[in-house]
């Protein structure tokens, strides 16, 4: 890892991503699996949520900032053999973390992740803004209805319920798919994370 | 990768950030890298938002949750989405119901976190749900009607039908009864002939000497006649004796088509009616069908005669044989 941090640790400002080098960074994280670009959204998905987890203040940033230097890397080197990709690129986004955590200490970015935790801190159910739940309500009907029959009703019977009938509904609907419950959370939560993006898109929007 | 690095423990207290840092180091790389890993890490982070979102955290991760977990704005609009979500399930779900899909047990029970976060989606779902049963309120009542409508059809069809059975029965009782009159009509006409010919009978008595009465009362000759075959030659002959003062005829029937039937004595050579007896009933023995009638011997001279039976019904007549026979002295 030591031989990694001396080429990723430091970013090139003058760099910038190509179309050539985001094919390249896609082709290496499908690994052959003909995903589609299906790997690469997977793998950020996974960064954003570690930066998140990390409290840092914008996650989204530090993750494309994790790709664009592994991609300048496979630019540079032509192949990464030494780790496997999901695991080259925890080490990078480890790097990306550190800088952001070295950053944060001198005061460029402490100042907006206090007034990001303090905001936290404030009690979340005062954020009850009906007009804005009124809009995600209407989202969610629009992305509910582009769903597959199978996953609307799969989605909807797995979050009904509280505690032991919760369960019993799930054991329900797994017997009834035909499938084990590990594979209904699965599925379940795969439906859910794609409603999710869907809801996000269409909040933006406004 | 070992099960247990993630049960469910283990991840809720790595999502809430109280998990000691190498051991969250060690998870971080796995949420990276290890494709099950991360997938059991998405779903205990939607069933902790779940359980906050229904009130089922007490205590030490409530507080977790409340300042470590919502501390990002990312994370603060999966719970968003997980409490619009929530709501839109059991919307879904009270719809389902509605359209008797069988689901109405788990809606039932889900109600209790739903009105605990849906204060302000509540008008709308009552009204959703108050659309529902009152579409399930038009469901029965319209079955009801459609059913009831039948029933009233089916009642009126057998009372139409009872009514033409009646009406039916109503004509044949009044056939019958004109029928009945008309039977009555001709008995009367033949007792009053049998009075005039029991009085003319009465009135030849009188007139006739005592020894002849005597003799001819002691002469009765008899005469049974077959059908007439097609074609037959042989004519019956029967034998008056000087003292003979009736005749009593016995004519077999080929069948009994009617209910009464008359006999008349023809004279062939005159085409004249000698005599006509009143209605007669025929006597069935066996297979042997036959009708009894008597009259006078005088009446009989040595010649060809003919009896001539005659089927009445109703107020219609027809003639039925006729039994030629010769007389001989």
């Amino acid at each position: 890892m030591s031989e990694l941090s001396a080429k990723v640790t430091e970013p090139k400002k003058d760099w910038t991503l190509t179309q050539r080098a985001l094919r390249r960074l896609i082709g290496w994280l499908d690994e052959g699996a003909g995903s589609e670009g299906g790997k690469y959204l997977e793998m950020r998905q996974r960064l954003v949520a570690y930066f998140d987890r990390k409290n840092c203040a914008m996650p989204d940033e530090l993750a494309d900032e994790t790709l664009n230097r592994v991609a300048r890397r496979l630019e540079e080197e032509g192949v990464i053999e030494s780790e496997t990709p999901a695991r080259y690129c925890y080490i990078v986004a480890r790097f990306v973390f550190m800088e952001h955590l070295r950053a944060a200490q001198k005061g460029n970015a402490l100042r907006e992740d206090l007034r990001r935790e303090s905001h936290g801190l404030a009690p979340f159910e005062a954020d009850d803004d009906k007009e804005a739940k009124e809009r995600l309500l209407n989202c969610l009907e629009r992305c509910m209805g582009k769903l597959e029959m199978l996953n609307r009703e799969t989605i909807t019977r797995y979050y009904i319920g509280k505690e032991r009938v919760k369960i019993e509904n799930r054991r329900a609907l797994a017997a009834e798919l035909g499938i084990t419950m590990n594979a209904l959370s699965i599925r379940a939560c795969r439906i859910r994370d794609k409603l999710e993006q869907c809801v996000r898109q269409c909040a933006d929007k406004g | 990768m070992s099960k247990e690095t993630h049960n469910d423990q283990t991840l809720q207290r790595y999502l809430l950030g109280a998990l000691p840092d190498s051991e969250a180091e060690r998870l971080d790389e796995l949420g990276l890298t290890d494709d099950e890993f991360a997938e059991a890490l998405r779903i205990a982070e939607s069933d902790l938002i779940d359980a906050y979102v229904q009130n089922e955290l007490s205590g030490t991760v409530l507080d977790q949750f409340k300042t470590y977990y919502l501390a990002s704005p990312l994370r603060r609009e999966k719970v968003k989405f997980a409490q619009a979500f929530q709501v839109f399930a059991l919307k879904e779900a009270s719809v389902q119901t509605a359209g008797l899909t069988g689901k109405t047990a788990r809606v039932r029970k889900g109600a209790g976190w739903f009105s605990a976060v849906s204060d302000f989606f509540a008008p709308r779902l009552a009204l959703q749900w108050g659309a529902a049963l009152a579409a399930l309120a038009l469901v029965i009542a319209g079955s009801w009607l459609v059913f009831d409508n039948v029933r009233l059809r089916q009642e009126m069809s057998q009372v139409q039908a009872r009514r033409e059975v009646l009406a039916r029965r109503e004509l044949e009782l009044q056939k019958q009864l004109e029928t009945q009159r008309a039977n009555n009509t001709q008995t009367e006409q033949e007792l009053a002939r049998v009075r005039q010919e029991q009085e003319r009978l009465g009135q030849e008595l009188k007139q006739t000497p005592a020894g002849a009465k005597s003799s001819r009362e002691g002469s009765i000759v008899s005469l049974i006649l077959a059908p007439p075959l097609r074609g037959a030659s042989q004519v019956p002959t029967i034998s008056i004796k000087p003292g003979s003062s009736q005749v009593a005829a016995q004519l077999q029937l080929e069948a009994t088509d009617y209910s009464a039937y008359r006999v008349a004595l023809i004279d062939p050579a005159g085409n004249q009616t000698l005599w006509r007896s009143g209605s007669l009933k025929p006597t069935v023995k066996g297979e042997r069908k036959s009708l009894a009638a008597s009259f006078r011997a005088d009446l009989l001279k040595p010649r060809h005669y003919l009896l001539t039976v005659t089927g009445i019904s109703g107020g219609t007549s027809e003639i039925v044989g006729n039994y030629p026979f010769r007389v001989v002295k």
